[in-house]
């Protein structure tokens, strides 16, 4: 052995690297040697480079410095390999190596050293050293240690013992065994004797200055992460919700940061109706909301109404399609508008077809002007039909006019609604001032001034049954009953038309049917039978079982909103509705489409904006035109409520804007709800899986590698070490850990 | 006497420990302590270890605090009830720990605390720099810097016996340079008890509580304190007379003589000196063996008693002196290095003293940085501002 040794260790944080240095030492101090071991630490935790120095010498030692040209290195990590690694290694000096790699891939890239490897993880691994994932290699690399070094296994055995590593010995018994050393030791050496300088240049020393401050030396951390951060713009619940494929999230941010305009435009690509629907949609976007079970849902109906209320509707004019498509659609409601906003947007010439004297379908003939005042309504349809579709209003199909429209047109969408309504099937049914809620409203709707007194029963729990009530209210009624047989828990009706009609004075009566009418040619009362809740259905709500239990109402009208269905009679007898398409019975399918209620039943307006949206989509591609054609998306991959971190944001209850007085509003058709005072309400969205640039991720990062870089952040991956606490504190989830 | 292979951190609270042994049949052993790099190993060291007395009882308490400040106010609490503490700590540490670090020196408490000499922060630095421990120059302990292992062990048990000797009766500081030694491991004589209780007297505080209730640091009026600053300086001007019979009481018990307050090396016939502190000094060494082969007249001082600050050796050590280079690890920032003001004044007349600030931060000093500065000391015909040396990394 030389008078004096000098060795440095190549470890990871956890690896144990100034432990395998101590043991070293420790076996050399028995035999005699002075010996000095200690490790080169910085402020860096489980799974930095760290270094450790052995010093062995015959004499007392007294350097205290670090050793920067070692006469043998231990790499206990060979990923760590590197010219940091083997700066300063005497020639004929010896190099370990922990790896599955066999030593002649390391022994021809230096022919001046010894190289020794040995895969001390999977050894250590196998003797249940450290954890699976973590396994710790100091005791079984020293066992190859000794190999190379020619200490023996009795004098490793006996320094485990002192060290109280007893258990880990034969572990490095087997890595003794082991280690592979090329070239194979003993043999003669075709390397240049070591003349006692460094392999590698040692950077030059600076000069004797002032003021002079030297960088200090950067551990890459980034290195043995397994994980890191990524952002992601990830599925908002309230997009995931949203029946009409609206950029909730993003429309709602641009308001954040007041950006009207922007945030019509982003409405504009999937809705021509946002003043409708600000108004009238029963916005399952705000069931999904993540905020709803914190401090209650973003009023985002009433944000899109704030949209289309301060913003003029004036949409560009499209650039024509280089192939333009004829298509007809049957019906002008708010299926049928979608459809053709979106085909003249793509620069085609829609048609549009519809039995009543003017466009809107439902909308006009059945929601009241207290609703959805016909300004509104009359500005959104006009702003559809300046963009280029062809309007034939009056204009009722038969069979034969529509077989006709197929042939005329490359495609035809049919977005002809529910036409068929329910009656019911009870004694006195056909007595007079019993009446099809639809057709009642229609007349108001349509003509005006109509006029009702006395008691009012309203039978059904819809829309319709609550648009019945209060506009019978409206038009005169002393009292208004609503009559439904289930329990309000259950009534389909939006809550908030249910919590105005009771507020005007309408009132509900639950869990009654039915039963029969009195009267002698005009209708005086209506039998009621009580009714109970049974085992739920398939829509999971409660089968309502009617008893024989009556109870009798006097009332002086009747209006029926018990539902309507698709009136498929009205379709040419050789075709026939599957799903989204109609074929012909001999299976060939037809170039017509289907389009909201027709073809989804879901009678909402959000839902028939999704499907005339896509029914359009549907027509092109036939058409074969490369279009995307619109998906609802899985809600099931929104963002949950569980990944908010609702810490950031401080409780507020929704803003709901004002409303007119219950007893002022009974006396016309004025809209009941003004609105929202301003676009405030933005500023409680969560933003959910949608970076707001918050900082967030900056300020929490414990190593201070984020930073911002349009248009969101960077990351250094070079030392970011994985730690997820940017992830986990993101207050939107607006990112994920994804392996490296 | 027993050869263990230790840190110098396990060694300190080896020490600690048998000198709070070596008191288990008076009051007893004990002491606040909070963790803190370099530090922390000192005392998760000392708070497994078992003072349970002969009888069963238990003769010492380590009581784990929340601060450093509540650290030393432990200590002085236990101190001021006659047990024989020790606590340890290390840069801002010791930084939020000052008011009640003045407060034990001000009761002439006979503490003895081990600090890991750190760079303060921020930003922050964990790796050696004196500037900790100096900026408690002037709060009434003795400060002692350790070169090696060894030392760190021996200069504990050896100012528990300074510290609590009755002309003295002051806290003192041991400071040992941070990672370089606290955490490097050599094999390090571990005395046996016998000898420990043979070299520490039992603790006896002349002042310690009764239990009779009395108020201490009260109020002092000016003439009050004008005596007690006295009582103070005399305390440190006592020292060194002290120090040199525990020098010999150590020797006697030990085999082996603990370094005068100024160690001396080659300094026979030498013209040029070079004057560190820590463990810089064994670097030093190698720099003064290799430039002695050369023929040059050059010889090094290591001061290992910083407060009181040895003038009297130094002057004499110096007398020959033509020129000399202190080494600081730290900086009084507007003025240069702490060692070199306070050094200044020792020099004979027409010395040239230049001052060297070098190893800020944990900075490795090697040797041809020390030959460097030396070639600047020789090159040199009037003394400058300090030097702001900076080392290869």
């Amino acid at each position: 052995m030389v008078e004096s040794m000098e060795f440095r260790f190549h470890g990871r944080g956890g690896q144990g690297g100034v432990t395998c240095a101590k043991i070293v030492a420790a076996a050399y101090a028995s035999l005699g040697k002075s010996v000095q071991t200690f490790g080169d630490y910085a402020a860096e935790r489980s799974g930095a480079p760290v270094r450790a120095y052995t010093r062995v010498a015959d004499q007392p030692i007294v350097n205290r410095n670090k050793v920067y040209e070692p006469h043998h290195i231990v790499v206990l990590d060979h990923h760590l390999l590197g010219a940091a690694v083997f700066a300063g290694v005497r020639g004929g000096g010896t190099v370990l190596i922990n790896t599955p790699e066999p030593a002649e891939v390391y022994a021809t890239q230096h022919p001046e050293l010894t190289i020794g490897t040995v895969d001390a993880t999977a050894i250590a691994r196998k003797h249940g050293i450290g954890s699976r994932t973590v396994v710790i290699v100091n005791t079984t690399i020293a066992g190859a240690f000794a190999r190379l070094h020619g200490l023996s296994l009795d004098l490793l055995r006996e320094t485990y013992e002192r060290l109280g590593f007893l258990s880990n010995f034969d572990a490095a018994r087997e890595a003794f065994e082991a280690v592979v050393v090329r070239p194979v030791l003993g043999a003669a050496r075709s390397a240049p004797a070591h003349d006692g300088r460094p392999a590698a240049a040692l950077p030059p020393v600076e000069a004797l200055t002032e003021h002079v401050v030297s960088a200090p030396t950067g551990l890459q951390t980034g290195t043995w992460g397994t994980q890191r951060p990524q952002y992601l713009e990830k599925l908002a619940p309230c997009n995931a919700f949203c029946p009409a494929g609206n950029d909730v999230v993003e429309f709602i941010q641009s308001l954040h940061n007041d950006q009207t305009g922007q945030a019509a435009t982003i409405l504009g690509r999937t809705t021509p109706l946002a003043g409708v629907c600000g108004r009238v949609c029963p916005a399952p976007c705000m069931e999904g909301c993540n905020r709803r079970e914190y401090d209650g849902s973003v009023n985002i109906r009433g944000l899109e109404r704030w949209v289309a209320d301060t913003t003029a509707v004036a949409w560009a004019k499209p650039t024509p399609d280089p192939k333009p498509e004829r298509i007809a659609i049957v019906g002008g409601g708010p299926a049928g508008l979608s459809a053709a906003y979106q085909l003249a947007r793509a620069g085609h010439r829609p048609a549009i077809f519809d039995g009543e004297a003017e466009l809107g379908g439902v909308l006009r003939t059945g929601i009241p002007a207290y609703r959805l005042p016909r300004d509104v309504l009359d500005a959104e349809i006009s702003g559809i039909v300046d963009l280029g579709v062809d309007v034939h209003c009056g204009a009722f199909l038969d069979r034969d006019a529509l077989a006709k429209l197929s042939d005329d047109y490359d495609a035809v969408i049919l977005a002809t609604g529910l036409q068929k309504l329910r009656d019911i099937e009870a004694p006195g049914n056909d007595l007079r001032g019993i009446e099809q809620g639809i057709a009642f409203l229609h007349r108001q709707n349509m003509q005006g001034g109509v006029h009702t007194s006395g008691h009012v029963v309203v039978l059904g729990g819809g829309n319709t049954a609550m648009d019945c009530a209060r506009t019978a209210l409206r038009a005169g009624a002393e009292r208004v009953t609503v009559a439904y047989r289930r329990t309000r828990k259950e009534m389909p009706a939006i809550p908030e038309e249910i919590d105005e009609a009771l507020q005007e004075g309408v009132v509900l009566l639950e869990r009654v049917a039915p039963a029969g009418f009195t009267g002698s040619g005009d209708v005086d009362g209506i039998d009621l039978a009580e009714v109970e809740m049974g085992p739920p259905d398939d829509s999971g709500r409660r089968r309502p079982v009617v008893t024989d239990r009556i109870v009798h109402l006097d009332c002086d009208y009747v209006l029926l909103a018990l539902g309507q269905s698709a009136d498929t009679s009205l379709l040419p007898e050789t075709w026939e509705l599957r799903g989204e398409q109609l074929f012909r019975r001999d299976d060939t399918p037809l170039n017509v489409f289907a389009a909201g209620d027709l073809a989804t039943g879901d009678g909402t307006v959000t839902h028939a904006l999704g499907s005339g949206r896509r029914a359009a989509g549907l027509a092109l591609r036939a058409l074969g035109h490369d279009v995307q054609v619109f998906e609802r998306p899985d809600r099931r991959t929104a963002v949950p409520a569980t990944d908010i971190r609702v810490d950031h944001f401080a409780r507020r209850k929704p803003e709901h804007g004002t409303t007119l007085s219950s007893d002022d509003r009974l006396h016309h058709f004025d809209e009941v709800h003004a609105g929202l005072l301003d676009s405030g309400e933005a500023h409680r969205c969560f933003s959910c899986g949608h970076c707001t640039r918050c900082d967030t991720c900056l300020v929490y990062c414990p190593e201070g590698i984020i930073r911002r870089e349009a248009p969101g952040y960077e990351v250094d991956y070079t030392y970011c070490k994985g730690c997820g606490i940017c992830v986990e504190e993101c207050p939107r989830r607006a990112m994920e850990m994804i392996e490296s | 006497m027993t050869a263990e292979f230790l840190s110098a951190n396990h060694a300190a609270a080896t020490a600690a420990a048998l000198a709070g042994r070596a008191n288990a049949s008076a009051r007893g052993f004990g002491g606040g302590v909070y963790p803190i790099t370099p530090q922390s190993e000192c005392i998760e060291l000392l708070c497994k270890m078992d003072f349970t007395g002969p009888d069963g009882r238990s003769r010492g308490e380590i009581v784990r605090v929340e601060s450093e400040h509540s650290a030393m106010a432990v200590c002085i609490g236990m101190a001021q009830a006659g047990v024989r503490t020790f606590t340890a700590s290390s840069s801002n540490g010791l930084a939020y720990m000052t008011e009640n670090v003045f407060a034990a020196a001000m009761y002439r408490l006979p503490i003895v605390m081990m600090a890991v000499n750190r760079t303060l922060g921020p930003p922050w630095n964990i790796w050696v720099d004196h500037g900790d421990t100096l900026m408690l120059r002037d709060s009434g302990w003795m400060q002692f810097y350790c070169e090696d292992n060894q030392e760190v062990l021996d200069t504990i048990l050896f100012t528990y016996r300074l510290a609590e000797d009755r002309r003295v009766l002051l806290p003192a500081l041991v400071c040992q340079d941070a990672f370089v030694l606290s955490h490097t491991m050599m094999m390090t004589e571990v005395p046996e008890l016998e000898q420990v209780e043979r070299f520490l007297p039992l603790l006896d505080l002349p002042h310690r509580l009764t239990h009779e209730p009395v108020t201490v640091g009260g109020m002092d009026f000016p003439h009050e304190t004008e005596i007690h600053r006295h009582q103070h300086a005399a305390a440190m001007a006592a020292v060194p007379a002290v120090y040199r019979e525990c020098q010999d009481a150590f020797e006697e018990c030990f085999g082996r003589r603990p370094a005068d307050a100024v160690e001396p090396y080659r300094m026979d016939d030498a013209d040029t000196v070079i004057v560190s502190m820590g463990t810089m000094a064994s670097t030093v060494r190698a720099v003064i063996d290799a430039a002695r082969e050369r023929g040059e007249k050059v010889g090094a001082l290591r001061v290992r008693m910083f407060r009181p600050f040895p003038d009297a050796e130094l002057t004499d050590l110096l007398a020959g002196a033509k020129r000399v280079a202190v080494l600081d690890r730290d900086i009084s920032l507007g003025k240069g290095g702490v060692l070199w003001s306070e050094l200044r004044g020792a020099e004979p007349r027409d010395c040239l003293v230049q001052n060297y600030v070098i190893g800020l931060g944990g900075g490795d000093v090697r040797p041809h940085d020390i030959q460097n500065l030396l070639d600047d000391l020789r090159g040199r015909d009037e003394v400058s501002a300090p030097r702001l040396m900076e080392v290869a990394p």
